[in-house]
């Protein structure tokens, strides 16, 4: 019985957060200089994008959808506003056209799902491939690197500059998580993304613009992912357009599902993706400071996540008969 | 004779809290035996631990005099216990057939054969079923006779019916009730859970009652009759203000014309069907399976659309409206609460509270951008008041809740967005008998206070009873009406059957 209770109060964000504790004790008792301020700093920056982008997963995967456009129209569109820098335009207008570049495919996607009803799984799929192959094709000439023009001014401050001893890209993710966590908590819109991902048909009978809606999360999305595109930039001082064939997407999708945002949609919130993006972090912290290799890596951050999803299911069964209290 | 199932002092905890307290049950062979009691009641329960989808907390259950044991629903099967669920549980994506011999493959699994062997089986049922469609293109009732077709091919001991009556037509429920009297006579058992008590009388060997998770009487059906079923399984006499009919209650005036539905049509299933709904009193559109009710009032509401060339008019409140969404009709004071509530009527991973408040977001009620949580709790305060909604709090899940009140959290969100017309699509379906009453008396408040209210109704006693002036639809269209005096269960039947 008191077995029973605990359980039911376990779930797959905490289940995860433990996870994460016990490995930064883990961590912390194995190697010297984990617990470090510097370390740690350098821990969480190197998620920070990844986390930024889980952000815009978030809003999407929470009204039942996926985007798989993201990582493609954020190396894309910051990559063809610097590229316009160096062609001599001003800094701004370039920063302007390419968020409205983003802004504008995710639009055309978002019409892609909600009113031509293509599942955004193949909606995201195909954008995705447009947009790189678009891109590569007419807007970026030249190599696949497109290295940051040295008049950005303060927006070079985004990526590499520090307050408070904290480097910019974690306040900037941090402020973004805050700002999403307002918009889904404490906004109408933000509770018609959830009523959408529960139940779509109620949703639509209870008076809500679904169609529209639904457009809205994909143009979100998009933002985000410029953000997060000029994040990238401006820390490593290019934007690899290669990006968009690693497997850098599936990592924003592991880190949402690994936090226990629910793929059908209605489950989740802003938290599960910092905890989702703080294992990973940890994880590949500590796995890069003992020296493992990338592809062990790879097979570990799997398994991880593995794990957490069967925890997940053997204290919470899905099965609605055995699982749920229900109709008696 | 020794009973094939015995169930004694079952009880069964979901943590912590009793869905069943020490039941005793048996079933012999051969007889139907009917289960009744309100939503709740603990009906499900019991037969999902006879069926093996449950253990018991405590007590033993029994078969053919041996304790059993199962650890999944297939051991039940092998041992001869199938259960058709409610929720049916037939693979969407394979053919009748297939589903029929599911499990039951022969190594080379010919669909010529089967498809011939079926056509053949089903119709030793008197099922118009074709057994080559898929199963995601058959109606609820195609569906559900399919699920029963399974289980008799099975060649099931026991079968337990979970409201299998629900969905069928007076026809097919028919051909059904004979095909129960062929089963018993072939020594099958049968359970059978139904809140169309007319049928458990009908057809029961012996009747079990249960209340509250306890069993109230079990005895020979000739024993009962409503009334006495009615009292034990609400505890009280009910059948006074619900089923009999009150002959002097007068229908309520006429007041202006709320609604004008002028040769609407959409497809086959609505033919150039016009009427007029007023404001003030109550509606009732009677009409069987498939007689296009649902579909009527899903045009008025937006949720479907009607045809775009000679799709015909509707005009709400003297204006011609156009509806492609719903958003539009709720705006103007449209709502339709639907009578699939666990599809379209509400959110399963929100709390009561969270439900209603999501429709007055949705509604042009709230014109602000930031949501309140205390006007939230207010509201879901002030609503489950009203609605008498039982629950621990306004916190709990709407999924967790029973039949009746669910229904009745998918009626507060309508009524939160101030409608001037509900339509109600069989408002009292899947709802225990108490909270039919209390369902009934919202709906007479909202009449009495002005609103124009249509009730769509299968239940003949339901719609004599509610409703100021009644509409039967048949096939697509409104073909008759009828004034509360002038309307017989008789005429009614002869108008939606002919």
């Amino acid at each position: 019985m008191r077995l029973q209770v605990v359980a039911r109060h376990l779930n797959q964000e905490k289940i995860v957060f433990l996870l994460t504790v016990a490995l930064v004790i883990a961590f912390a008792a194995l190697l010297p200089n984990f617990l470090d301020r510097g370390n740690l700093l350098s821990l969480v920056r190197s998620v920070a994008v990844l986390g930024v982008l889980g952000l815009g997963m978030l809003i999407v995967v929470l009204g039942r959808g996926i985007d798989l456009s993201l990582v493609a129209i954020m190396a894309i569109s910051v990559a063809w506003s610097m590229q316009l820098i160096h062609q001599g335009l001003p800094v701004y207008a370039a920063l302007a056209l390419g968020l409205v570049f983003a802004v504008g495919i995710a639009f055309f996607t978002g019409i892609l799902v909600a009113y031509a009803e293509i599942p955004p799984l193949f909606a995201t799929l195909a954008m995705s491939t447009f947009v790189y192959g678009f891109g590569r094709a007419h807007l970026i000439t030249g190599t696949d690197v497109v290295y940051m023009p040295q008049n950005m001014g303060w927006i070079v401050g985004l990526g590499q500059g520090k307050l408070i001893g904290i480097p910019m890209p974690i306040v900037i993710a941090a402020l973004a998580a805050f700002v999403i966590f307002l918009f889904l908590r404490f906004t109408k819109l933000g509770s018609y993304v959830y009523a959408i991902g529960d139940n779509l048909a109620a949703s639509r009978i209870s008076g809500i613009s679904v169609r529209p809606m639904l457009v809205l999360q994909y143009v979100l999305a998009g933002v985000i992912a410029f953000v997060a595109g000029v994040l990238t930039a401006t820390s490593v001082e290019a934007m690899n357009t290669r990006i968009v064939n690693s497997n850098m997407i599936y990592d924003v999708i592991l880190v949402v599902v690994l936090g226990g945002v629910g793929l059908s949609g209605g489950r989740g919130n802003v938290r599960n993706v910092i905890v989702g993006t703080l294992l990973i972090g940890v994880l590949m912290n500590g796995m890069t400071i003992m020296d493992i290799q990338y592809t062990v890596q790879n097979v570990i951050k799997s398994l991880i996540l593995l794990l957490a999803i069967v925890i997940d299911s053997v204290v919470n069964p899905r099965d609605e008969q055995t699982g749920q209290q229900g109709d008696i | 004779m020794e009973p094939i199932i015995q169930l004694k002092d079952v009880t069964k905890e979901f943590y912590g809290v009793p869905a069943l307290r020490n039941v005793n049950f048996d079933l012999m062979p051969g007889e139907v035996h009917s289960l009744l009691g309100e939503n709740g009641a603990g009906k499900s329960t019991l037969t999902k631990i006879m069926a093996g989808v449950y253990e018991p907390s405590k007590g033993s259950v029994m078969l053919r005099g041996e304790p059993m044991s199962f650890g999944k629903p297939a051991d039940a099967l092998d041992k001869g216990i199938a259960m058709v669920f409610q929720e049916t549980s037939l693979v969407p994506s394979l053919t009748v057939a297939q589903n029929i011999y599911l499990g039951n493959e022969k190594f080379f699994n010919r669909l010529r054969g089967i498809y011939i062997a079926a056509q053949q089986f089903l119709q030793s049922l008197n099922f118009g079923v074709d057994p080559t469609m898929y199963v995601s293109q058959l109606g609820a009732a195609q569906k559900q006779m399919v699920e029963i077709a399974r289980a008799v091919h099975h060649k099931a001991k026991v079968i337990i019916f979970d409201e299998p009556t629900a969905t069928l037509t007076p026809e097919e429920k028919h051909h059904f009730f004979a095909l129960v009297n062929r089963l018993k006579r072939e020594g099958v058992s049968i359970v059978f859970i139904s809140h169309a008590l007319e049928e458990a009388l009908a057809i029961s060997d012996r009747i079990t009652i249960l209340r509250d998770g306890q069993h109230v009487i079990t005895d020979d059906a000739k024993n009962f009759d409503r009334d006495k079923i009615i009292a034990a399984m609400v505890g009280r006499s009910l059948s006074a203000e619900l089923y009999s009919r009150d002959m002097s209650r007068k229908a309520r005036p006429y007041g202006h014309k709320v609604l004008s539905v002028q040769n609407l049509s959409m497809g086959k299933m609505v033919r150039n069907t016009s009427f007029s709904v007023y404001a003030g009193q109550i509606t009732g559109i009677f009409g069987l399976i498939g007689s296009g009710r649902t579909e009527t009032a899903k045009i008025i509401s937006g949720v479907v659309k009607r045809d775009f060339f000679h799709g015909g008019e509707v005009k709400f409140e003297g204006k011609a409206v156009r509806y492609r969404v719903p958003r539009p009709a709720v705006k103007d004071g449209i709502v339709y609460v639907t009578e699939d509530r666990k599809i379209e009527g509400f959110f399963e991973t929100k709390s009561i509270a969270e439900n209603i408040y999501m429709n007055l977001l949705s509604s042009d009620l709230n014109r602000g951008i930031i949501v309140s949580r205390s006007e939230m709790m207010d509201l879901a305060k002030q609503w489950t008041q009203r609605l008498n909604v039982k629950a621990i709090d306004a916190d709990a899940r709407v999924i967790e809740l029973s039949g009746g009140n669910q229904q009745k959290v998918v009626i507060a969100k309508a009524l939160v967005q101030k409608p001037k017309l509900v339509i109600f699509d069989e408002p009292t379906r899947g709802v225990d008998v108490g909270a039919i009453a209390e369902l009934h008396q919202v709906i007479n408040e909202l009449a009495d206070a002005g609103l124009a209210v249509v009730v769509i109704s299968s239940y003949l006693p339901e719609i004599l009873n509610l409703a100021d002036r009644i509409l039967v639809s048949r096939q697509g269209r409104v073909v008759e009406e009828f004034s509360t005096e002038d309307a017989t269960e008789a005429k009614i039947m002869y108008a939606a059957v002919h």
